[in-house]
């Protein structure tokens, strides 16, 4: 049995793992001593691997390139050639007839990793010429990215995982790390028996809220109210480092002023909270010697979003807890990889590195990097606003990298309609997806283990994934199948392997200078900056309290409270909120076709209820209900949960019946575009006949999933 | 003394990673994946209102469920109580009588004998419980599974061990003279 060193391709935390192989097959896998899993493991480590071998639980792999000539045809097996040639001369015709913005693309924050996102956002940038490209951190962690870019100067979490269990005090808002990333729940269990104190600011009574100092309970959609009236308190209470303030941040005046009427007092109808518990919580992060902030989805899925996380960012300002060990702020990243596809520029206002495209200077270094006159300069599409920009007839092609908006973003029926007047739909992936399947040409890539890439962990830790086995089927690396597509369209691009497109990126960036292969070979973990090759790395950032914003302090900032958009009234009277599943992942395309995890849960999924909203509304535990919203409605089995409060219903987002994205509201953060996905109004039905509703829920599942194996032509 | 594997609720983040590593440790080799049929984790994650933790066998010394099967399919063997499953002829008495919830019987697929005349339904009972997966290298695998380190093996060393730090905690820790 050969060992193979990769790193889990689900969740941020950045596990090293061994891929066993025998035969040339994925047999297993255990955890190994990588930099932040030390050598354990959660349950998609363990057993998320076997997808990889074609299952087809849920659907199938790709193995063939595909082009389906007719909407609405059947598809039709092609050569490589066939379907380079068919999908670079018909997005070559459209960028001829409507300009090089009409066509949009996605960066994958998945298993794919590093390089040939760096490929992907080159070929949008370099061949078709538009920044439109861009990637799920939009509907995840984007306003964490905007927001402390603002602030502070750098996206990403500014401590290490690591750095977590030795600090004194831990604000966990909106985050609920045991169902996101086991791995770091265990950080925070470690931190408690140091003696750490935890507070947790989360509707739900989530895991980390049981061992909890402080839990405050507030209102769904409160959030901006809350770090405002923290604000209030340190600032009223003299609880602020005045000295940090006044010699490292900006903006102060102004943001007392617009703390000074968010008192606990007046927040308390908005947050629910009393007033005495808030103080005490501000009053305990303070106080400690060390404090870490971290957040997650309950923060940046909301219309308020990026101020939300300035606030943050500036509560760590005021209270000093930057720029040292053991501090900081925290937005845990979800995916594997949203990290990488950032730092790789798959964002349509930064080149790979960060650097803006407004930066004339960066721009016209990556434009002699890559032999082309220019880079265009304007910011490109975000993916929120593709169904908008189809509507307005602005995008006519979209070539779709390793997601699945089509089960993904918000208000599913308003994507299905607006996808149908696409011109041209290009997808490349490992599964057929619901993406997929109304796809013009499927582009079959590599799996993870099937070639070796970079990820970047949530702590911007670059970390190597070697090859574990060969692929089966016809299919490719996705870096070889843009490079096909570019010379196919006019452009020269070849590589020979990952590490070549690696060394021409870190050639790029100084951010990525020093992050050689050779320096994160096995378990090597080298996180940016590294701006020289006998630079370890960068544990935790800001250094002497200088902050890489323009005047090189960190920005105090606060906005006023808003609510959410959608209304409850007595045709939705609960509020839905969208979250995660410890043992699923994205859009399940990968875990629903692990059996070990898709035994664990599986169709039509859950909604979780209060027992008092169950009750009034008729519902019985593990009984079929039907759930809907202005938008639509799905079919789902209820969770009498005592652990979520009244009034709000949660269900996660990775069920293809119980889709909880045909009831979300297509709202956006105005600043980072990212969708509304923790409030819609919902109602919660009980259905009679529960023996009709089974019968249906399984036939609708098989129907589905015989479908999705016709179209594969597998 | 038996011993047994103890979940400590206090670290349980109700990832369930231990019932699919009992699940996967427990599969038979004919079975190539998973499916909700064959899913039969021996110990539980239960969620309530203020806990999480793993409920399964405590492995009684003076065992409920041996005492109470009738076939003596339940026996002790290597300190822990183990289902002699050629025995058990599915009658459920072991779990009415268990406290904790902990053994449960299930039927499964079973060969019957070639040439046999009297070829009724080709199912075999079984009570299922925490073995402790005494057949396993490598010892419990919810145990090793836990990424919490919130499970573990119980032998008399260890339950010895702790009582005596706690006799030294309680005997030499700087407490105030209380009068009687």
């Amino acid at each position: 049995m050969k060992k193979v060193i990769t790193v889990c391709p689900y969740c941020g935390s950045g596990c090293k793992l061994n891929l066993l192989v025998e035969n040339g097959k994925v047999v297993g896998a255990e955890a190994a001593n990588g930099k932040t899993n030390e050598g354990e493991m959660c349950l998609k480590g363990y057993y998320g691997w076997d997808f990889i071998n074609d299952t087809k639980l849920l659907t199938p792999r790709l193995k063939q390139p595909m082009i389906r000539r007719q909407r609405g045809g059947e598809f039709e097996a092609v050569s490589w050639d066939e379907a380079i040639a068919y999908a670079s001369s018909r997005l070559k015709a459209i960028k001829e007839q409507y300009g090089p913005n009409s066509i949009m693309m996605t960066g994958s924050s998945r298993g794919t990793g590093n390089e040939s996102n760096y490929i992907a956002q080159k070929f949008a940038r370099a061949v078709i010429g538009t920044n439109n490209i861009d990637c799920c951190a939009r509907v995840c962690h984007g306003p964490s990215v905007a927001g402390l870019q603002v602030t502070l100067g750098n996206g990403a979490m500014s401590n290490s995982m690591n750095e977590i269990e030795d600090t004194d005090c831990i604000l966990v808002f909106g985050y609920n790390a045991a169902d996101s990333h086991p791995i770091v729940a265990r950080r925070i269990l470690h931190a408690k028996e140091k003696g750490a104190k935890i507070i947790v600011c989360d509707p739900r009574f989530i895991e980390t809220a049981r061992i909890a100092d402080l839990y405050l309970p507030l209102k769904n959609g409160s959030n901006m109210a809350l770090v405002n009236a923290f604000a209030n308190v340190l600032i009223n209470e003299g609880l602020y480092d005045a000295n940090f303030v006044a010699n490292y941040a900006e903006g102060f005046e102004e943001y007392k002023a617009m703390v000074a009427k968010y008192t606990p007092e007046y927040t308390a109808e908005i947050t629910g909270l009393s007033p005495e518990l808030v103080r005490q919580a501000i009053r305990m992060y303070a106080a400690a010697p060390t404090a870490t902030i971290l957040w997650g989805m309950g923060v940046t899925q909301w219309g308020q979003a990026v101020d939300v996380v300035k606030g943050l960012s500036s509560i760590a300002t005021l209270t000093g807890n930057l720029g040292k060990p053991n501090v900081g702020v925290g937005p845990v990243r979800g995916q594997n990889n949203v990290q990488g596809a950032c730092d790789m520029g798959a964002l349509p206002n930064t080149l790979p590195g960060y650097y803006d495209v407004s930066d004339d200077a960066a721009r016209a270094r990556f434009a002699k990097a890559w032999g082309v006159p220019s880079i265009p300069a304007e910011k490109g599409y975000t993916i929120t606003e593709v169904p908008h920009k189809i509507h307005e007839g602005k995008i006519k092609a979209y070539y779709i990298f390793g997601e699945d908006p089509l089960q993904t973003e918000p208000d599913l029926g308003m994507m299905r309609k607006e996808f149908a007047k696409l011109d041209l739909i290009i997808v490349q992936d490992i599964f057929m997806t619901k993406t997929a399947m109304v796809a013009d040409v499927i582009l079959p890539a590599t799996s993870w283990g099937e070639h070796e890439n970079v990820f970047s962990s949530a702590d911007r830790g670059f970390q190597r994934c070697y090859k574990a086995v060969d692929a089966v089927g016809d299919v490719k690396d996705d870096w070889e199948i843009y490079s096909l597509m570019a010379r196919a369209m006019g452009y020269p691009m070849h590589y020979n392997s990952a590490k070549e497109v690696w060394d021409e990126l870190r050639g790029l960036c100084h951010l990525y200078t020093g992050a050689t292969y050779e320096k994160m070979a096995d378990f090597g973990y080298i996180q940016w900056p590294c701006p020289t090759e006998d630079h370890p790395g960068t544990p935790w950032l800001y250094e002497g309290n200088k902050f890489d914003t323009p005047s090189g302090k960190a920005l105090l900032f606060a906005a006023e409270w808003r609510p959410p958009l959608e209304k409850l009234d007595n045709d939705y009277p609960l509020g839905l909120c969208t979250v995660r599943e410890v043992g699923h992942y994205s859009c399940r395309s990968m875990t629903g076709n692990c059996s070990a995890l898709q035994t664990l849960a599986d169709e039509p999924g859950f909604v979780q209820i209060h027992p008092d909203d169950a009750k009034k509304f008729g519902v019985k535990d593990q009984s079929l209900v039907w759930v809907s919203s202005r938008r639509g409605k799905v079919i789902t089995r209820a969770n009498i949960n005592p652990r979520v409060n009244v009034g709000a219903v949660y269900m996660t987002y990775q069920w293809w019946i119980g889709a909880c994205n045909e009831l979300t509201v297509d709202q956006l953060d105005p600043i980072s575009k990212t969708p509304e996905y923790k409030f819609s109004a919902v109602r919660v039905e009980a259905i009679d006949d529960q023996k009709w509703a089974e019968a249906y829920v399984r036939e609708t599942y098989s129907k589905m999933k015989a479908d999705m194996r016709k179209a594969a032509l597998n | 003394m038996n011993r047994f594997v103890i979940a400590e609720p206090q670290n349980c983040i109700g990832c369930r990673t231990c019932e699919v590593a009992c699940a996967m440790a427990h599969k038979p080799a004919d079975i190539p994946m998973l499916t909700p049929e064959n899913f039969r984790p021996r110990l539980k994650v239960i969620k309530g209102a203020r806990v999480s933790t793993a409920v399964l066998c405590r492995h009684c010394d003076d065992a409920p469920c041996a005492n109470a099967c009738p076939a003596g399919a339940i026996v002790v063997r290597d300190n822990s109580v183990q289902v002699l499953q050629e025995r058990c002829v599915g009658c459920k008495t072991c779990m009415v009588a268990c406290p904790y919830g902990a053994i449960e019987v299930v039927t499964v697929p079973a060969d019957m004998p070639s040439g046999s005349v009297l070829k009724t339904r080709n199912l075999k009972a079984q009570a299922i419980k925490c073995d402790l997966c005494i057949d396993r290298a490598g010892g419990p695998a919810c145990v090793e599974a836990c990424p919490t380190k919130g499970l573990h093996l119980v032998d008399a060393a260890v339950l010895e061990a702790t009582l005596k730090a706690r006799r030294e905690q309680a005997a030499l820790v700087d407490i105030p003279n209380l009068p009687l």
